[in-house]
């Protein structure tokens, strides 16, 4: 793939994200709810919401006890098609998370599992509680539905509205003190995409021989990642930052089979990380 | 030859005819005749609609579908919510199937809810007539109540006597006659018509009621309404009166702790308080403290409680006595919502009371907390003779079935196998489903089957449950009926409902079995893609590319699956139902306010008259609160005089009762002219209103 420059690499992803956005706000054209699954965390009880939230949808089947071969095919299409690309170039939330990254900085890593956590405590209190309790405590809901129907007269300011207001007002703050802060430690769907992120055809590529270890790719990260060292790590939301960033050209972003070179991609927590890291720096 | 045969034909229509009566009928307003003749039904409404109509109005931020049918007259409609966040109702009242915006109906917002009034044409057997249906949407929900019934009028001639016959549609599906529509007569000729779902004046279709001697039943109903023939019948005992003042019926038991035969008559002369309770009931047993307090309080002064146990675990309700100390007498025999003496007092919602005084007469129903107490305590200290009913029955509505149940009407089972039968069980109503079991019964000797339970089913919920029936070897071929029971209940605010429904189905022994009774279950898709994920941890170069392509081949014939199953319309009817407990939108329930006996006992002694002003506004969600804790004010004192304003339209006065302040209203308020004092919102509103009227008397 050629080297793409950095301004028409940030117009791509500027106007991909503009896409993410506008199919999260199709409604105002009066398409009601279709059957498509929005490929990042977007709460289907938004008022121009057309599309369902797949996290709220897990948690609905669960509810069901439906064994869920929509959602699951669908999501693992997402994953195996994008990945985590989805995160840095289509989820609305993680558009926001983009525009209040203004400190990008590597903190606390160990955190990055608990996004795994959040995932599995969805999906056990949904089948303990019979609720969508994580629907109860979603920023994003509170962005995009409690606020939204506060504003039309019809939410209260109730202790559901205040939970919300909570979380997505600790989330925000979270946001602007450490880049992509959702993304990289809480939001559960990003959790499911990196799944199978590894095996994604999207993804970034490392020519090794240009490579100098100058680390300049690593600053450049949102989500705190040292791409020379970690490349698409499950972590990675595949924005390209360190593509632009890199002056040697040794990085690249596009659709590639998996098992090319320079494709590898390397645990990001763990032993194996660990000792890839200690490795990495001899 | 042709001629006696004719009149053989003219002499039994005669004779048929004169053991029928045809009763006309015309449409009354059910303001006329009591809020029972106009039911309300939840009516679900969809993302889409499973017919081509075209939709012309204005566009929508927010649009559900729904399809009426009154009759064979089907009306599309539309529920929108504009960007302004003014909901907007457009029916194709000309099916026409576009719906246009000069379609738009005119309604009214209550607190919490709109609600449309629209005339439309039922269609039925080429007869149309006029059916007037109210549309109230609680806001943000997903469904709207249809408020109908087109209640019929008309009188029954007996015996010299008129009595009033009311026909209503309480399906609301614009046909008279099917099954959930009732009637009510007016047997005691007396003007008044008990047809609330417990009255004793309210019957079922097929219900027969009895004017004197004679009972008789609807022999036949006009579709439309029109008429109804009335057909002579066996005799039924008439249903008595529960209604305060009346007797209450007596009954015999024997008590579940030690076994003793026990009448209510038995207890005469002792204040006596009929409560039907269950142990899975949350209100009942929220209130059982309440009752124990007064039990304890006011038996040796000759108060007494009878339990009317709707359990049907034993062994849950004797540990639950036990725990709780209830030493009253219990009656219990197993069959829930059919027990004996609840079927008897026309229980259809538990808790349900009934207190009578000393000579057995009901006093009161449904009471509790602490007016119970105070009721007890007023009919202990009564004479012997009993002063006139002073509360007039509380409506409830009849249990209605929310769970539906689709299975295959005959399943193929070979002796010596387990068959595997699914049963898919759908709740069609905005409440939750608790406690679900599904059990074959009248199953063939030494054939079995597991009960299955369900822990809850969600409003609109669906779940499949697979039950597994085995038939030993040697059980004989041929085809045996059996049937499906299903039991669960339900509650709607504090009243709950124990249901059991049946299907029926065949059993066909020597028949293999089919493929609607093997649900198609590709599970073995989903661990492939399980196994793929572990994988993808794994494999390097070109096995990962290998296994990338792989995953998405199974990922595609997943979604296929998924599509076939109907589940990517299952996502999307879960993605139209707002979860309005998520987002901080509540239901509007009317609150009452509980005064306490403090609070009763300083209204009471109020000397002077007060005049209090409840300033409100149609968007305020807490001022029905406010309004209804002046109103029980005033209730409890005649010296308390209340005057509602509207503070949007009377600016003015809002303005000189501080009320409108620097062009922003506050409310809700309370305004005592007597003082120029006004208090604002409903903290603690009880004490400081009481402060503010006692103030009014200084």
């Amino acid at each position: 793939m050629p080297k793409v420059s950095k301004r028409r690499l940030h117009l791509f992803r500027r106007g991909s994200q503009s896409l993410g956005l506008l199919l999260g706000i199709l409604g105002f054209t009066g398409i009601g709810m279709t059957h498509l699954i929005f490929p990042g965390l977007h709460c289907y009880a938004c008022p121009l919401a057309v599309t369902v939230c797949p996290i709220g949808l897990m948690q609905n089947l669960i509810i069901n006890g439906t064994v869920p071969f929509y959602w699951m095919g669908i999501v693992a299409l997402y994953g195996l098609v994008l990945g985590r690309g989805f995160c840095g170039w289509f989820c609305p939330f993680g558009t926001l998370n983009d525009l209040l990254s203004f400190r990008k900085v590597r903190f606390l890593r160990a955190l990055s599992p608990l996004k795994f956590l959040i995932l599995l405590g969805t999906a056990v209190a949904a089948w303990r509680f019979g609720d969508t309790m994580f629907c109860k405590l979603c920023p994003v809901g509170g962005l995009e539905a409690s606020l939204p129907y506060l504003g039309l007269g019809i939410a209260e300011l109730n202790t559901p509205f205040w939970v919300h207001m909570g979380t997505l007002g600790g989330t925000l703050l979270g946001m602007v003190l450490i880049s992509r802060f959702w993304c990289r430690y809480l939001c559960p769907m990003g959790a499911l995409l990196s799944l199978l992120s590894r095996v994604s055809l999207f993804g970034l590529r490392l020519k090794a021989d240009r490579c100098t270890g100058c680390g300049v790719c690593a600053s450049a990260c949102p989500m705190g990642l040292k791409p020379y060292q970690e490349i698409n790590s499950t972590d990675c939301i595949k924005c390209g930052e360190c593509v632009t960033a890199c002056k040697e050209g040794a990085l690249s972003i596009g659709f590639y089979l998996p098992g090319r070179e320079g494709r590898v991609p390397v645990r990001t927590s763990g032993l194996a990380s660990r000792l890839n890291r200690v490795f990495a720096r001899k | 030859m042709k001629r006696s045969f004719v009149i053989f034909l003219l002499a039994l229509g005669v004779a048929l005819s004169s053991s029928a009566q045809e009763i006309r009928l015309t449409p009354v307003d059910p303001q006329a005749v009591g809020d029972w003749a106009k039911p309300a039904l939840p009516f679900r409404l969809h993302p889409t609609l499973d017919r081509d109509v075209d939709y012309q109005g204005p566009a929508l931020p927010m649009r559900l579908w729904g399809d009426l049918s009154l009759g064979s007259a089907r009306y599309a409609l539309v529920l929108g919510v504009s960007k302004t966040g003014a909901p907007g109702l457009w029916l194709d009242q000309n099916r026409d199937d576009a719906i246009t915006g000069d379609e738009l109906l005119s309604g009214e917002r209550g607190d919490g809810y709109y609600l449309w009034q629209v005339e439309l044409t039922a269609e039925v057997d080429g007869e149309s007539y006029t059916y007037p249906l109210g549309l109230l949407w609680p806001e943000g929900r997903g469904y709207i109540y249809l408020i109908g019934g087109a209640p019929r009028i008309g009188t029954i001639n007996s015996d010299g006597q008129g009595h009033t016959l009311v026909l209503v549609d309480g399906d609301i599906n614009g046909v008279f006659g099917t099954e959930g529509d009732f009637y009510a007569v007016d047997v005691d000729a007396d003007g008044t018509i008990y047809g609330d779902a417990d009255g004793h004046e309210h019957f079922a279709i097929d219900e027969a009621f009895t004017l004197g001697e004679r009972s008789f039943r609807l022999a036949q109903v006009s579709p439309a309404g029109s008429w109804v023939r009335l057909e002579q019948t066996e005799y039924v005992p008439p249903k008595l009166p529960l209604t305060p003042g009346h007797p209450a019926p007596d009954f015999t038991f024997t008590t579940l702790r030690d076994g003793r035969r026990l009448s209510l008559s038995d207890f005469q002369g002792k204040v006596v308080l009929l409560d039907f309770w269950a142990t899975w009931c949350e209100p009942c047993m929220a209130e059982l403290p309440n009752v124990k307090e007064i039990y304890k309080k006011y038996h040796d002064r000759g108060f007494e409680i009878i339990g009317i146990s709707l359990d049907t675990n034993e062994s849950a309700l004797r540990s639950e006595l036990q725990k709780q100390g209830i030493t009253w007498p219990q009656y219990y025999d197993g069959k829930g919502w059919d027990n004996q003496i609840a079927a008897l007092y026309r229980v259809f919602a538990i808790p349900a009371t009934f207190l009578l005084d000393r000579e057995g007469i009901i006093r009161y129903r449904d009471l509790r907390g602490e007016e119970l107490a105070d009721k007890v305590a007023e009919l202990l200290a009564e004479p012997e003779e009993a002063p006139p009913p002073s509360k007039p029955p509380s409506v409830t509505a009849p249990p209605e079935s929310i769970l539906e149940l689709t299975l295959p009407s005959e399943v193929g089972l070979m002796p010596g196998e387990e068959t595997e039968v699914s049963v898919q069980v759908e709740n069609t109503s905005p409440y939750l489903a608790e406690e679900i079991t599904l059990r074959l019964a009248e199953l063939p000797e030494g054939v079995t089957a597991e009960p299955k339970t369900i822990a809850n089913l969600p409003a609109f919920g669906q779940r499949s449950v697979t039950l597994t029936i085995h038939v030993p070897e040697g059980t004989p071929q041929g085809n045996y009926p059996a049937k499906l029971v299903l039991t669960y209940h339900y509650c709607i605010g504090e009243s709950c409902f124990q249901m059991s429904d049946e299907a029926e189905l065949t059993l066909a022994v020597g028949k293999e079995p089919t493929a609607a009774s093997r649900p198609w279950n590709p599970w073995w898709l989903l661990v492939l893609l399980g196994v793929g994920v572990a994988l993808a941890w794994l494999v390097l170069g070109k096995g990962a590319s290998a296994l990338g392509i792989a995953l998405m081949l199974v990922a595609g014939a997943a979604v296929g699956v998924g599509v076939y199953l109907g589940q990517a319309r299952q996502a999307q009817l879960i993605g139209a139902v707002l979860c309005t407990s998520c987002v901080g939108i509540e239901e509007g329930r009317p609150e009452v306010p509980q005064v306490s006996a403090a609070t009763r006992e300083a209204l009471a002694q109020l000397s002077r008259p007060v005049k209090l002003v409840v300033f409100h506004t149609p968007w305020c969600h807490s001022c029905p609160f406010a309004i209804a804790m002046a109103q029980e004010f005033a209730r409890l004192s005649p010296n308390i005089d209340v005057e509602l304003v509207d503070a949007e339209k009377n600016l003015d006065r809002a303005e000189a009762a501080g009320v409108y302040r620097s062009g922003r209203l506050i409310v809700p308020a309370i305004f005592a002219p007597a003082t120029g004092q006004v208090i604002f919102g409903t903290r603690d509103l009880e004490a400081r209103l009481l402060d503010l009227v006692l103030k009014c008397q200084k």
